[in-house]
């Protein structure tokens, strides 16, 4: 296996020197202390996933009169507490919600929530709400700005969230998306320093393209200590965690599951959604477990916005606002924090959310990453969300 | 007429400004997929306007087959029949490289991008082709035309969850979509906009593959959708958006946002051209005429401005080494498109590809590495032969020793003569490898 000072002397990296990019300097500079840092794996539930059918309110009637045709029985919920219960496809993520690594945060949003897919999703990847600033920086990009460092995006596109000033964030979906078929070309093709922004901006990636090949060619091919099932989110958790294994000092994770937009007929589909998202987490921390990498990793799961608390006519729901969001990993508080927005207490036929995610960043970036700079643009009061 | 903005006016070659090969490589690229070396020169000879014309025409190519358009049927049905979707994305890569209208595909190809369909959720490539058709033949077309098909094709109906919305339970996704990303574009509607847009909606749907009107399910009651009120249906929301001067301006961006580089054209000059746009009923084909011909298209700002996206990166280089006989395999080039971001037929969402600098990251320049070195090799991109630099300068009556087939390369590929710098780099590659240098340049990248 690669080690960091293995890494650092590599020959690669020396033959990149007087081109070599900034991040890997950054990182190769914070070797040594950044080794034992703690982790974020962000996994973006695309689509609006339904809050409500998700985190389910118990023993509530207007949540069932909401539901009529789609509610979750008291019964089949898994209990989490006396006012909440999971969808039975959390099942799948047994181990995890025994050993007391599942938390679950219902209501969160913020003020004046969108409903368009693309507003919403890049207010909670950018933290920003002001949509001139969407087209700027993520919030984890900015993050990788400050702390150094590198982030893999294990999906075709880096989403917003990982678009920093300076940071490179690598996408990938497949072990040979990272290696160069000749490994010189890249390198020789680069040229120098260019004037022209837009040239300089694709020769830096251009750069930071072979410098990834390099370590993946010089990464030892790990055994997987979790029992995955085959879909399509745990083929990419087994894929980061794999690369976590790999030691390469990322501190930041991201991926996608997609499908959430559950318009019409939604049970099975939602539910399969929810199965595959809870076998793959508990599978994902198994075999971090048992490569000794768990207590590092902290696990975010969020969706752009929750759906409509009235089911509609063609037994799905449409597009909401405040929604379910989860952390997992060994040292998550676990249980329910934030309470449920009011059913009835509503904005234009909506509840009003009871967390702004600004709160969980806000924590996440302190607590977990230990961040203190001003990433988000204002300060939030955080929440007790690690133990 | 409102007179538009002066950088609309046509480019007439001066001496700063002259109508040279670089300008001619640049036409091509963008309003096409690359010349080839026999395209490049007739322009040179013929002149920007009897060019651009041939471009609008729809007759650029001198590359397509006679038998094409039979071919392409045959392809086009195959797919169809054996339900492969990677058959239908080779068919369309048949289309690109061999069509006599590269400007008609890359249109088509804006479309797709503006009215993102994916098969993914749609799963019938009868559908799929059917309004992939629809794009090609009314991409010129004044844009109510086009815009009234794209709305009642399957595709789009089933990608957006048309047939749930009916009277008293709407279902918004089409509404929603349908002003935010086919016509007005956010901001430019309130919420209980979308709500009665997905009313005027209720009853469209499919039946037998075709669109249909149903009335029972139709909520004929009393809308109001921006400032108009009425009993609207479906078609007259559509005409309301036609009407609404945001959607002028969104198609302006949309054009901008294809045929130009980042921040060639000013918000000004956008906005005047969105007016003329109105005035000439929304004619997709006049914008296009305006803007191709135009000083602000031959400007300087506007040449190597443009991130190429992966279709024009594997098409345009294909198609500038005149890879047509024999030609890579189209499976092959459908699928290192996917793997460079660009699945077509699967976009990543009813948004589209975000386009421009999010086309480029350290593993899509990897990928793209990957590609020139199978392309030039010829194995790993489905070819049965390697690209032979000297055969091709040969065969335009060219030197064939090194500095030549670098010189003669980066004329082609990149319109002008190397710099020194460049010259050392590609010099570190003999043949076809210096071609697979050139191909994996960060300069290649942009268009």
């Amino acid at each position: 296996m690669l080690t960091r000072r293995s890494f650092l002397k590599s020959s690669s990296l020396l033959a990149l020197a007087p081109t070599v990019p900034v991040f890997i300097t950054r990182t190769a500079n914070a070797a040594g202390t950044e080794k034992d840092s703690n982790v974020l794996v962000v996994v973006q539930l695309d689509g609006g996933n339904d809050a409500l059918n998700t985190l389910i309110p118990l023993k509530n009637e207007t949540y069932a009169n909401l539901r009529p045709r789609l509610k979750i029985a008291d019964k089949d919920a898994i209990k989490l507490n006396d006012e909440f219960g999971l969808h039975p496809s959390f099942r799948q993520a047994e181990t995890l919600i025994k050993a007391g690594h599942l938390l679950a945060i219902p209501g969160v949003g913020y003020p004046n929530p969108s409903r368009s897919h693309f507003d919403s999703m890049a207010i909670w990847q950018t933290a920003r709400t002001d949509p001139e600033e969407f087209k700027g920086y993520g919030w984890l990009g900015r993050t990788l700005d400050t702390i150094g460092g590198d982030s893999y995006t294990i999906s075709n596109d880096v989403p917003r969230t990982l678009r920093g000033r300076r940071s490179a964030a690598i996408a990938m979906t497949r072990l040979e998306d990272l290696t160069l078929a000749d490994s010189g070309t890249v390198k020789n093709a680069a040229g120098p320093e260019a004037q022209q922004d837009l040239l300089a901006f694709v020769r830096r990636h251009a750069v930071d393209g072979s410098a990834a090949a390099d370590k993946m060619a010089a990464m030892a091919k790990a055994t997987d200590g979790g029992n995955y099932p085959g879909n399509a989110l745990g083929e990419r958790l087994k894929l980061i965690a794999r690369l976590m294994k790999a030691d390469l000092g990322t501190r930041v994770f991201y991926t996608t599951q997609s499908g959430y937009d559950t318009h019409a007929t939604q049970q099975f589909t939602h539910s399969n959604l929810l199965a595959e998202f809870a076998g793959a987490v508990n599978a994902f921390f198994d075999d971090l477990k048992s490569a000794k990498l768990a207590e590092r990793v902290t696990l975010l799961a969020f969706s752009e916005f929750g759906r409509t608390i009235k089911e509609n006519g063609s037994l799905g729901t449409d597009h909401g606002t405040a929604g379910v969001t989860f952390l997992c990993g060994p040292k998550v508080k676990a249980g329910v924090a934030g309470t449920l927005p009011s059913l009835t207490d509503l904005e234009k036929g909506e509840p009003k959310m009871t967390t702004d995610f600004r709160r969980i960043y806000a924590t996440i970036l302190h607590d977990w990453l230990g961040v203190t700079a001003d990433v988000l643009a204002g300060s939030y009061e955080r929440l007790k969300l690690f133990a | 007429m409102k007179t538009l903005d002066p950088v609309w006016a046509p480019f007439t070659p001066e001496d700063t400004n002259p109508w040279d090969l670089r300008r001619v490589a640049h036409l091509h690229r963008r309003a096409g997929f690359a010349g080839t070396w026999g395209e490049l020169q007739r322009d040179l000879q013929n002149g920007p306007e009897k060019s651009i014309d041939r471009l609008l025409a729809g007759k650029a190519s001198l590359h397509a087959p006679p038998e094409f358009a039979s071919t392409a049927n045959v392809l086009g049905d195959a797919a169809v029949a054996t339900n492969e979707s990677g058959r239908i994305k080779a068919w369309w890569f048949y289309r690109m490289l061999f069509g006599p209208d590269p400007l008609g595909e890359k249109l088509t190809l804006m479309w797709h991008n503006h009215f993102a369909t994916s098969n993914a959720k749609v799963q019938d490539l009868a559908f799929m082709r059917r309004q992939n058709e629809t794009f090609r033949r009314l991409a010129r077309a004044p844009f109510g035309e086009l815009l009234n098909a794209s709305v009642r094709e399957p595709a789009l109906l089933i990608y957006l969850d048309a047939s749930a919305n009916r009277k008293g339970h709407p279902n918004e996704n089409l509404g929603r979509e349908l002003m935010e990303l086919f016509t007005l574009g956010v901001g430019n509607y309130s919420e209980d906009d979308v709500k009665e847009a997905a009313r005027c909606l209720t009853g469209w749907t499919t039946e037998d593959g075709k669109f249909t009107e149903v009335p029972v399910k139709h909520d004929d009651g009393e809308k109001k959708v921006l400032t108009k009120k009425g009993t609207l249906a479906g078609s007259d929301l559509v005409k309301l958006l036609l009407e609404n001067p945001a959607t002028a301006k969104r198609l302006v961006w949309r054009l901008c946002d294809t045929f130009f580089g980042e921040k060639a054209v000013s918000v000004e000059a956008m906005k005047s051209l969105a007016d003329g746009l109105i005035e000439k009923n929304l004619d997709i084909g006049w914008a296009l005429g305006v803007m191709l011909r135009s000083k602000a298209f031959f400007a300087e700002a506007n040449i190597g401005t443009r991130i190429k996206g992966p279709a024009e990166f594997i098409v345009g280089t294909a198609r500038a080494l005149e890879m047509f006989d024999p030609a890579p395999s189209t499976l092959a080039l459908a699928d290192w498109c996917g793997r460079m971001g660009q699945d077509l037929f699967e976009p990543p969402n009813v948004g589209g590809w975000t386009g421009g600098r999010a086309w480029i990251g350290a593993r899509s320049m990897i990928t793209r590495a990957n590609f020139v070195a199978a392309l030039v090799e010829g194995t790993n991109a489905g070819r049965s032969k390697a690209h032979d630099p000297s055969e091709l300068a040969r065969q335009h009556k060219l030197p064939t020793d090194a500095n030549a087939l670098i010189t003669f390369h980066c004329r082609l590929l990149l319109g002008g003569d190397p710099t020194p710098n460049l010259i050392a780099r590609l010099a570190k590659g003999m043949d076809r490898k210096m071609v697979a240098l050139l191909l994996a340049t960060p300069e290649f990248q942009l268009g």
